[in-house]
């Protein structure tokens, strides 16, 4: 008989972020696609919203402690969480001019589909993975995975060093990135916006 | 979210609707609620019990305090990981060092397996983590572990009150919080609902006031009463200073159920024995 006596955090909230972060590139056609339409910028703001979307509907979160957590406002995470899908198809798709939070759009399409189990998961997540390496891009989500419950701003880059120590992006020495980075970085959103300014 | 989202035409629910049956709870109660099915032989329908607690039903369980409410609680949670139906324990009041021994007897008492049992039962002690009793995502995020980590069909929280009890102004929103998340996670539950001073022994109104009567699927009221005089002597033909214990289904919204109120015994080994309708034990009533 198995006795819990501490709050046990939800662990697997990392999983499905990644999930989410995974069925969105594949709602959007792909990595590849992503790639011609040169619309990688998008990435980090997918992260973000997968992040959001898990916490709400499995961490039971509120805004408010979402926001803490991820180190972004609390307009940022209702317009994530009040995206329409389907106006955020039509605008991908051109057929709509409509400002929507797109990445938080996305995002909900895509942990509907992991509810209803139509993200294929298994069979995907590997090619996903591989794929994301060989171009370089599924540094985001790996990034925000690791500097899970740091304390912002961040001073200088030792802290983040110590969470990351030895991956690299695009090649690049994630120590040699951070170096050149100009701190104090407030938030996780803003800590992705350098390092990509850097890649 | 999209408000159209919560809008559904009557036959989208066809496949979500779920199933009715009765989950054993080892006593007399099981009898309690029924079930209607039209018998087209007889051209009638058929009222037949149901064979226990309505299946993924969130019931309160309320009584002022001595009157067998963690007995039933535990007797169901015992009853339940016997027959391989996995539980989750939350444990607000007594520590799970007790409960343990608590459960065991109770498994012994009713000759069934302690293995099976201790295999099939997951304990959150929330009676020694202020955390958990005060900081409701926590328990939610606990408790959704343990669900999952245990594939548990079944919850036991003893008690709710303790969630709130010295903010009893946030009893409602505690309360619905805990509703959604087991109806979310598809739980069969029973919340240990204390009662006021001043509120009645006999009414569904609990710690927090009617509220969480309103928000559960249904309330169970168990009293008891202290015989002191010759007339109450008469009319329930027990001597004076013997204590008769009820038990009642104040409303459920998933079943019918029995509107009689049961007499019941707790044993010498601390179980909980319904007998007959009081009804049929009282005298002088008409």
């Amino acid at each position: 008989m198995e006795v819990i006596g501490k709050p046990v955090k939800e662990g697997n909230i990392d999983t499905i972020a990644e999930r989410i972060f995974h069925e969105s590139i594949r709602i959007l056609g792909g990595l590849k696609n992503l790639v011609e339409y040169r619309n990688l910028t998008w990435l980090p703001s997918l992260a973000e919203a997968a992040y959001v979307i898990a916490l709400k509907n499995e961490a039971i979160k509120t805004n408010r402690e979402i926001a803490e957590y991820l180190g972004i406002t609390e307009q940022t995470v209702k317009n994530i969480l009040s995206a329409d899908e389907t106006k955020v198809m039509e605008r991908l798709k051109g057929e709509s001019e409509k400002k929507e939070h797109i990445a938080g759009g996305l995002a909900k399409l895509a942990y509907r589909a992991i509810r209803e189990k139509r993200d294929n998961l298994e069979e995907r997540m590997e090619i996903m993975e591989e794929s994301a390496k060989s171009l370089g891009i599924d540094w985001a989500v790996h990034v925000l995975s690791n500097i899970k419950g740091l304390d912002f701003p961040i001073e200088n880059k030792e802290v983040l060093v110590e969470r990351l120590r030895g991956y690299r992006i695009k090649g690049k020495d994630i120590e040699d990135i951070l170096s050149s980075l100009e701190y104090p970085i407030s938030n996780p959103a803003e800590l992705l916006h350098k390092i990509r300014e850097k890649l | 979210m999209k408000h159209e989202e919560y809008v559904y035409e009557l036959s989208e629910l066809k496949d979500y609707a779920p199933k009715i049956f009765g989950i054993p709870t080892g006593t007399k109660l099981d009898e309690m609620f029924y079930t209607v099915t039209y018998d087209e032989k007889k051209d009638r329908y058929v009222k037949k019990p149901l064979g226990g607690i309505p299946h993924l039903a969130v019931l309160n369980v309320t009584g002022i305090p001595d009157t067998g409410k963690s007995l039933l609680a535990e007797q169901f949670a015992v009853y339940q990981a016997a027959r391989n139906y996995p539980v989750l324990f939350v444990t607000v009041e007594s520590p799970a060092n007790f409960l343990y021994t608590a459960l065991k007897q109770k498994a012994q008492v009713l000759g069934l397996d302690f293995t099976t049992v201790e295999k099939n039962m997951i304990i959150i002690d929330a009676s020694q983590d202020v955390e958990l009793r005060e900081n409701m995502n926590a328990l939610l995020d606990t408790m959704a572990y343990a669900i999952k980590k245990k594939n548990t069909k079944n919850v036991v929280i003893d008690s709710i009150t303790g969630l709130y009890e010295h903010r009893e102004v946030l009893a409602r929103q505690i309360v619905r919080q805990m509703f959604n998340f087991l109806k979310k996670w598809n739980q069969t539950a029973l919340l240990v609902s204390q009662k006021r001073s001043s509120q009645s022994s006999e009414t569904a109104e609990a710690a927090g006031g009617l509220a969480v009567a309103h928000i559960v699927d249904g309330t169970i009221v168990m009293d008891k009463e202290v015989i002191t005089s010759k007339w109450a002597a008469s009319m329930y033909g027990r001597k004076i200073g013997e204590v008769i214990r009820t038990i009642r289904i104040d409303g459920c919204r998933l079943v019918p159920h029995a509107s009689e109120t049961y007499v019941f015994d707790i044993t010498d080994t601390g179980l909980i024995d319904i007998k007959e309708p009081l009804s049929k034990i009282a005298r002088g009533g008409d």
